[in-house]
């Protein structure tokens, strides 16, 4: 019988640390079912809301025409999944983790043994299940709303898809656990919405903006999210499609490390 | 320090000091030792740094000098190592509001490293032993306090560490239930396990630990049994004057020691030899109309911790009058 299998009683005396990849492994899973368990009442909703949100984008945008281009549909309808993707892990993570510091649950949370990059990826796979079946039914309802819709769905959308809600993710997971006021976090994400929708060029093209401001999101993970989705999900061509993955894979790496070392931060 | 034998898992403090930016001392040279299979009580009013000492030995937070240790392992310098040695009841509620009772405490266990069957029968154990039987099923958020309370520490218990720091255990919980929590807490020890008992509740804590200390303004003011610490007041007794509500605190002769006045209540001490002027005192303050009834009984623990902290245990607002 190994330790983890005896009973209690059998365990005094015996050194109960664990280490290696059966630990992170055990971390791994038991974290995501805690979270899984934890958003019960919520997961749901959330998809919901997140199909809402997607369906609006794409069916709303066709409202401010009298017959919609199809460049103009394709550009849309291909920009949602980013907001899919990143809004859970982005916008609704870091307030979660700000309602546990109200509540006074997170230090709870915090004693429990999980290696932090087993935490953090657990929470990773949280924000793919609550953001991939907005993904699907959003493009559904653009497939069907505009005919003729040029999708090309390639492979590497899965690489794509991945990587933008890792770095989302990340982002929002080092905010959340970077910063002890729960004001600050929720004021910052509240921006963070502003800024995506406002001066972030996903669901239009860059050329659209201002030369400044798109130079200025050239040094952000959004508009290469949007390229490295596009670019999957279309034959549109992106020349400096390989430049965009290895901005976001720098993105998604240094957000990472912050998410992690913020989690283990002790003050 | 001298360096432990593998087999000494006690949970060791040594001189740790927590100052905060801004200079507040929270923790100032703590230093104590809690063996295998004790239940060792951490007193002290709010803001004495019991909070401050627990969450550096969890590793939230990092002394600024000292060392915590379990066994072999250096707590401050592993805290992922910590995580595991220790288990942990917040005196906040467990955040299981969308979990079912069972399912919360099982998931703990199972993210404590317990196999999964194991972990089932633990829980099936401390559900009965908590009689928590009719809300197994239950959503936490359907909890009422005191479920929830028992819940949070079946989840602390489930797969404890070699250390279980239990956080007032007790808040919310029925008398009944209390009974079954203690007993549960003597089984941790009967396991091996090491419990720090974080409380203001003095006579709570009186029935239930092996040894004890009491904190004030980050330091350890007294340690030892409950026995021990009452020594010092031996041949002194407990004056308690219940005094006529709104009247101003009346001044106390120079016998009577550490008067202090919680809501209505003047809590003081007197010596065995006083025990008639004492008494003389209490009736003239009755009939005068600044008091409504009096007792005076052997001195008990609690009358140490207000000796020791200027605090009674269930009123942090006390004053010395």
């Amino acid at each position: 019988m190994s330790v983890a299998e005896a009973p209690v009683t059998d365990r005094a005396g015996t050194d109960v640390t664990r280490t290696g990849w059966p630990y992170w492994l055990s971390g791994y899973r038991t974290m995501l079912a805690w979270h899984l368990a934890s958003l019960r009442m919520w997961l749901g909703v959330l998809t919901v809301v997140q199909v809402l949100a997607g369906v609006g984008f794409v069916l709303g945008f066709a409202l401010f025409f009298a017959d919609i281009p199809i460049q103009a549909a394709l550009f849309v309808s291909t920009g949602v999944p980013v907001i899919n993707l990143v809004m859970v892990g982005l916008i609704l993570g870091p307030q979660l983790v700000a309602d546990q510091r109200t509540s006074q649950s997170y230090d709870f949370i915090q004693s429990l043994p999980v290696p932090h990059t087993a935490s953090a990826l657990a929470w990773y796979t949280v924000c793919l299940i609550g953001g991939l079946p907005a993904v699907v039914v959003s493009l559904t309802v653009a497939v069907l709303r505009y005919d003729g819709l040029p999708l090309a769905i390639g492979a590497d959308v899965v690489p794509a898809m991945m990587l933008t809600a890792f770095t989302g993710t990340m982002l929002g997971y080092a905010l959340a656990h970077a910063i002890s006021s729960p004001m600050v976090t929720r004021s910052i994400t509240q921006l963070i919405v502003f800024g995506i929708f406002g001066a972030t060029p996903i669901l239009f093209p860059v050329s659209q903006m201002p030369a400044w401001l798109g130079s200025l999101n050239w040094w952000f993970p959004f508009r290469h999210m949007a390229d490295v989705i596009r670019a999957s999900l279309t034959d549109l061509s992106y020349p400096d499609l390989a430049i965009s993955y290895v901005v976001l894979a720098v993105w998604a790496i240094i957000a990472g490390v912050l998410a992690v070392r913020a989690l283990g931060r002790r003050q | 320090m001298t360096a432990p034998t593998p087999t000494d898992w006690s949970f060791r403090a040594e001189d740790v000091t927590k100052v905060y930016k801004g200079g507040v001392r929270a923790n100032d040279a703590l230093t104590l030792r809690i063996e295998p299979g004790e239940v060792y009580g951490l007193l002290g009013p709010n803001g004495a740094g019991k909070s401050t000492l627990v969450k550096q030995v969890i590793g939230l937070l990092a002394p600024t000098s000292g060392s915590l240790a379990i066994g072999p392992h250096d707590l401050v310098a592993h805290p992922d190592v910590a995580r595991q040695l220790c288990s942990y009841l917040p005196q906040a509620q467990m955040p299981i509001d969308s979990f079912h009772l069972a399912e919360a405490i099982e998931i703990t266990g199972r993210i404590r490293g317990g196999g999964r069957e194991a972990v089932r029968r633990r829980t099936d154990e401390l559900i009965e032993a908590l009689d928590l039987g009719e809300w197994r099923n239950t959503l936490g958020a359907k909890l009422s306090g005191g479920a929830k309370r028992l819940a949070g520490f079946a989840m602390a218990t489930v797969w404890p560490g070699k250390l279980v720091i239990l956080d007032e255990p007790t808040n919310d919980v029925d008398p009944l239930r209390r009974r079954l929590l203690w007993e549960q807490v003597r089984g941790l020890s009967s396991f091996g396990c090491a419990v720090m008992l974080v409380t203001h509740n003095v006579l709570e804590a009186e029935k239930s630990v092996d040894r004890l200390a009491v904190i004030m303004d980050g330091r350890i003011v007294a340690e030892g049994t409950s026995s021990a610490l009452k020594s010092a007041d031996r041949g002194q007794l407990r004056l308690q004057v219940m005094l006529t509500p709104g009247v101003t605190t009346p001044a106390a002769p120079e016998w009577v020691r550490h008067p202090l006045r919680v809501g209505n209540n003047l809590v003081s001490s007197i010596d065995e030899g006083d025990a008639a002027h004492g008494i003389a005192w209490a009736v003239d303050l009755m009939n005068a109309g600044v008091a409504e009834e009096y007792a005076l009984g052997a001195t008990t623990l609690e009358d140490v911790y207000i000796r020791l902290t200027g605090h009674t245990s269930d009123d942090d607002d006390a004053s010395a009058a």
